[in-house]
């Protein structure tokens, strides 16, 4: 009893908060679309949306707070047993809480090296890693090209791979490629623009849908399993 | 005593070297390079949100100077949703309120989401697309018929056939069966700029290990030329 009656709260609260917040955000960038409709309510809506856009983006930062805390703990949970990966699990640990401890060294004034160490630890750690993890994928997206002709050796495959190919031979600086260039150009004006906006328009409509299941009151994603 | 600015260099040096060690295949030394860099990477977004988010949030609002019950109310509601979101995580004993703080964040989601469909997507690319479209310029006419043609191919309504399977009418599966050309086109041109993309990090990250490998480790002493 008591469940099912927080559950048509919920879905009250998402149906009201995501109206408002919508007829908000729409009276912000269509102004006279719906100005007629909404003027008596038009200042309250907006004060509300406004309201509710700020307490939305500050309770994301919040569980991104939570889910970095939760994940450093799970980690120092994990290094003090002897398991499988418990030093894995203390580098993790040792490396978060170094850049942290040393952030407010900093700020209080506390190091008198003269050296910016968040800095450097984002330059020669993060960005380091991170472009070499992004090298790295070079090997991976090689072999898979490879294996899409190897196993799928049909016409789209081949047609696939024609691409990248001509995409990769454009961008030689070799004379006897130049030919590729004016071709490869085309491709991306034309059919690669056509498929990227049919994917993008077709991205919109799903979320259109969702949004609008949500809107109705038919989404489940607020009730648990329990309810159904 | 080696300056910040060359241990730094070293670590730069040593975590390249490790990852790029994955050629070889798993081993000990990537896994606690990619440990590092999700530790650091985890410390980074913590203080990046605690500096610039929920500080100037917290003291605009529970510490600010003369502040109204509505602003101390504002400035605590998105901390007990993140406190409500975290408890439901640990006991279903305050599940119903838990539900409530969700659906919140479910509701101004879905509105911006919507907002960002509508108004980021949908409307621009329509427009975009419509009106690129020019007399005598065949490439003018592909663009949103390559469009139409993907958004065809995902579509996947059927007629059902005497023998009780479903078939797509013809026009319709000529229309998507172009649809499928014009995708696998579009993703093999960003699959080979994605190749692209990751040789050129490739490359640099190999010459950096090189630089850096001629200046950090001692060059061994030219030896005499023989009776010089």
């Amino acid at each position: 009893m008591m469940r099912s009656f927080f559950t048509m709260l919920a879905v009250l609260l998402a149906l009201t908060t995501a109206l408002v917040t919508l007829a908000g955000l729409l009276l912000e960038r269509q102004p006279l679309l719906l100005a007629g409709a909404l003027a008596p309510w038009e200042p309250a809506i907006r004060e509300w949306s406004a309201t509710l856009l700020q307490v939305f983006s500050i309770s994301v930062a919040v569980s991104i707070i939570i889910g970095i805390l939760n994940l450093l703990l799970v980690h120092l949970r994990r290094s003090g047993r002897r398991q499988t990966g418990c030093g894995y699990s203390l580098v993790l640990f040792l490396s978060a809480t170094i850049v942290i401890g040393l952030t407010y060294l900093e700020r209080e004034n506390l190091l008198t090296t003269g050296v910016a160490w968040r800095v450097l630890l984002l330059e020669q750690v993060q960005v380091t890693v991170e472009s070499s993890l992004a090298g790295l994928l070079l090997f991976g997206l090689v072999y898979g090209a490879w294996r899409v002709m190897a196993l799928r050796a049909n016409g789209w495959g081949s047609l696939f791979v024609l691409t990248v190919l001509l995409v990769l031979g454009a961008a030689l600086p070799l004379p006897e490629l130049a030919l590729l260039a004016p071709l490869r150009d085309w491709l991306l004006a034309v059919p690669v623009n056509a498929g990227a906006r049919g994917i993008l328009l077709g991205i919109a409509l799903a979320t259109i849908v969702v949004g609008a299941r949500v809107l109705i009151g038919q989404d489940r994603s607020l009730r648990s399993g329990r309810d159904e | 005593m080696a300056s910040v600015e060359q241990i730094g260099l070293w670590a730069s040096f040593l975590l390249t070297l490790m990852v790029f060690s994955y050629l070889l295949g798993d081993n000990l030394l990537y896994r606690l390079a990619v440990f590092v860099f999700a530790g650091v990477a985890a410390g980074y977004s913590a203080i990046v949100i605690w500096d610039g988010v929920l500080i100037p949030w917290i003291q605009d609002t529970l510490l600010a100077p003369n502040a109204t019950p509505d602003q101390l109310t504002l400035g605590a509601t998105p901390l007990l949703i993140g406190l409500l979101l975290l408890a439901r995580s640990w006991s279903t004993r305050g599940d119903g309120l838990s539900r409530l703080a969700l659906a919140l964040l479910i509701g101004v989601g879905t509105a911006v989401a919507l907002d960002g469909a509508i108004n980021g997507t949908l409307i621009p690319l329509l427009f975009d697309t419509g009106e690129g479209v020019v007399a005598g310029n065949p490439d003018s006419i592909l663009l949103p018929a390559g469009v139409i043609c993907t958004l065809v191919y995902f579509q996947y309504q059927t007629r059902r056939a005497p023998q009780g399977q479903g078939r797509r009418r013809r026009h319709i599966q000529l229309l998507a069966v172009l649809g499928q050309g014009v995708i696998v086109i579009t993703l093999g041109a960003i699959y080979g700029a994605a190749i692209l993309t990751s040789l050129t990090l490739f490359s640099e990250r190999l010459g950096f290990v090189v630089q850096q490998a001629q200046i950090l480790l001692p060059t061994p002493a030219p030896v005499p030329a023989p009776g010089g």
